[in-house]
């Protein structure tokens, strides 16, 4: 038998294969799970506490991600591939170049300038300003997704690096961060999981909640009402069970969105290069079945069989987002529904910035922010959609006007044999842009700096500063422009019994669509007759 | 016969190493976190007290409590809520509790006080209601 180390989940098999083979196996088992607890499960994840090169004390991440590397080489060469490093994507749609690095919304509205900050979701370190070192491997922040030991965490402002000393944050409010146990998290590293991914997905935007309305720190442990995949006591999915990578790269962005798959669902083990996030690659595209329809109380004149055809032909113009996610926001955190940085700069009587609160402790005015408005619960919003999504990118012309300018716009008509109806939350801003180049504005929100918006509160020193950033003319003006941004909705999907119902479209009385849901999305004819509601 | 003499060298190794290289488990905190949401927090919900947050209290806060052993202002024993008879007498109702149902009681108080020095105010991963 050739004791050597053992790498990767292949070799954990091969270990215990062996050991089961053994005449010892009995012996040595009991042995193991008295003094290593972490060993009966060593064919999930390799037990890295064993390794002599993460046995010592690591000053910075960079120390980590060079231990990390001496085994795992041809993984952070896949990492440096992905948008989880570079922030960009193309878009497949039209010729636009996407991605964290580039886009402007209307939120916190672009990185340039304000790395520090943003970059605390990278995964990376020392992304602090515009030198940032895109091909040194040792900038490969492994941690960040791997730790499962829930006590690593990047604050923002530290351009992505954990705490290494004792510091306090946010300054002057008198609480104090520890330094991470890079030794403990680097010894404790596996799979990804909820903790991980929600860590920055749920965080984006400055808050919990705040940016896409299904995900959340609510779905760290969700029950089954929040979101019947991740229930915590049911099928407890992490995010990677349909985020499932190739080489790293974790499909499923919104930045290049799979609207409909026609076809039977992939079958185990055949690999193929569709994107498997979405409910199709389980599900199939006539996903009803009759023995589900038959739980359901069918229509008047409708067998269990009409029923079910009848729903899943609804399939092919409903995604099974629409009925399956009747609403978002539902785990108890509220999200953000509109941000109007126009208002920001309002002081105390004291002359110092505030903070308002509403009656449930959230907060809904900043002074270096603007206002918010919050949402729990909230109806989304119907498009047409077939999966192409444009951009408005920093120098194109933008008009003011009474409408909203849209920071994205969903492609997708009735007619054009390939969109589906999907919810979204509609969310809305205003922003600062240039009203004599007519261009959004990306400015230096947030830092220590002078120039600063949460310093200075002034928006033409912030504007400058960010424009000069990211590269872009400034003319030195700044007004305010109302901007709409879509985000589709794919998480939080509720029990069978929780699902959008015919009446919740249809009227009851006439099958008419102009009072449910669908009202306002065009196309749709009159549906049949519901006497008896459902 | 052939396997008799392997197994007893592997039963002497197990019964002389194992408690030299035995170590005391150390808590599971995504399970801690699981039965504080679902459990806890489920029935805090419905009484006076309301929901505590984890992040309410700093771990030298929650470290007096879980010593003090006092629930309900001291009317009762803290680790009640986690032994098997409660967990046995809720599990109809609650889901949490039916899964856990035969976790061995030093267990799951470990992994709850994982849960909360992680979560606590001043922890590794302050952490809300949630």
């Amino acid at each position: 038998m050739v004791w050597g180390p053992i790498e990767g989940e292949e070799g954990a098999f091969v270990l215990i294969s062996i050991l089961r083979r053994s005449a010892l196996a009995v012996g040595l088992f009991i042995f193991a799970g008295a003094g290593f607890p972490g060993v009966a499960v060593a064919a999930d994840s390799v037990d890295h506490s064993r390794f002599k090169v993460l046995r010592k004390p690591f000053k910075s991440g960079q120390e980590v991600t060079r231990a990390c590397i001496g085994c795992h080489s041809d993984e952070v060469e896949q990492v440096m591939k992905t948008k989880h490093w570079t922030w960009e994507a193309m878009n497949p749609h039209f010729d636009q170049k996407l991605g964290k690095k580039t886009v402007v919304n209307n939120f916190c509205i672009g990185i340039a300038s304000n790395q520090p900050y943003c970059t605390s979701c990278h995964i990376g370190f020392g992304w602090k300003d515009n030198s940032f070192d895109f091909t040194a491997q040792e900038n490969v922040d492994c941690l960040v997704c791997h730790d499962t030991t829930g006590t690593y965490r990047k604050p923002p402002g530290l351009a992505g690096h954990p705490v290494y000393e004792e510091m306090e944050f946010p300054p002057g409010s008198g609480t104090i961060l520890r330094p991470v146990d890079l030794n403990k998290v680097a010894q404790n590293v596996g799979k990804t999981s909820r903790y991980s991914c929600i860590a920055c997905h749920s965080y984006g935007g400055g808050g919990d909640g705040v940016k896409h309305g299904d995900l959340d720190s609510s779905l760290q442990v969700p029950d089954a009402d929040t979101d019947v995949h991740m229930d915590a006591l049911g099928l407890d999915f992490a995010c990677a069970k349909c985020h499932a990578a190739t080489g790293h790269d974790v499909p499923g962005s919104r930045y290049a969105p799979t609207v409909t798959r026609r076809g039977a669902p992939p079958q185990s083990g055949v690999p193929e290069k569709r994107n498997p996030a979405i409910c199709e690659s389980c599900h199939g595209s006539r996903p009803h079945s009759v023995d589900t329809v038959a739980k359901i109380k069918p229509l008047p004149g409708f067998t269990t069989v009409a029923m079910a055809a009848m729903v899943n032909n609804h399939a092919d113009k409903l995604a099974c987002q629409t009925c399956h996610i009747p609403a978002m926001a539902r785990g108890g955190v509220p999200t953000k529904m509109s941000w109007d940085w126009s208002v920001a700069g309002r002081m105390g009587p004291d002359g110092k910035p505030i903070e308002e609160f509403d009656a449930k402790g959230h907060k809904i005015y900043d002074s270096k922010k603007g206002a918010f408005v919050l949402g729990e619960n909230v109806v989304p919003a119907y498009f047409w959609f077939n999966g192409e999504v444009k951009y408005t990118l920093l120098g194109d012309k933008v008009t003011k006007g009474s409408g909203y300018t849209p920071i994205n716009q969903f492609g997708g008509s009735p007619t054009d044999g390939k969109s589906r109806i999907w919810p979204v939350k509609r969310y809305r801003g205003v922003q600062p842009y240039d009203p004599v180049n007519q261009t959004l504005i990306v400015p230096h929100t947030y830092g220590t700096d002078p120039d600063a918006y949460s310093v200075s509160f002034n928006w033409e020193k912030a504007a400058a500063a960010g424009m000069a950033s990211a590269g872009a003319p400034f003319s030195g003006k700044v007004d305010f422009i109302r901007t709409e941004m879509l985000w589709p909705l794919n998480h939080m999907v509720a029990p069978r019994a929780n699902t959008l119902t015919c009446n919740d479209c249809h009227n009851p009385r006439n099958g008419s669509l102009s009072e449910g849901r669908m009202k306002n999305v065009p196309g749709l004819k009159k549906g049949p007759l519901f006497k008896s509601g459902r | 016969m052939t396997l008799r003499k392997p197994l007893l060298v592997g039963l002497a190794i197990c019964l002389l190493g194992a408690p030299l290289l035995a170590r005391a488990y150390e808590g599971d905190w995504k399970r801690g976190h699981v039965y504080y949401r679902m459990v806890c927090t489920e029935c805090h919900k419905g009484q006076p007290c309301g929901v505590i947050a984890p992040n309410s209290l700093t771990r030298a806060e929650w470290t007096a409590y879980l010593q003090a052993d006092k629930h309900a202002k001291g009317k009762d024993s803290l680790k009640t809520y986690l032994g098997k008879p409660f967990r046995a007498s809720i599990a109809g109702t609650n889901k949490a509790a039916a899964k856990f149902a035969d976790v061995p009681d030093e267990e799951l108080y470990a992994d709850l006080k994982a849960f909360v020095m992680r979560s606590a105010k001043d922890g590794d991963a302050p952490t809300g209601c949630r």
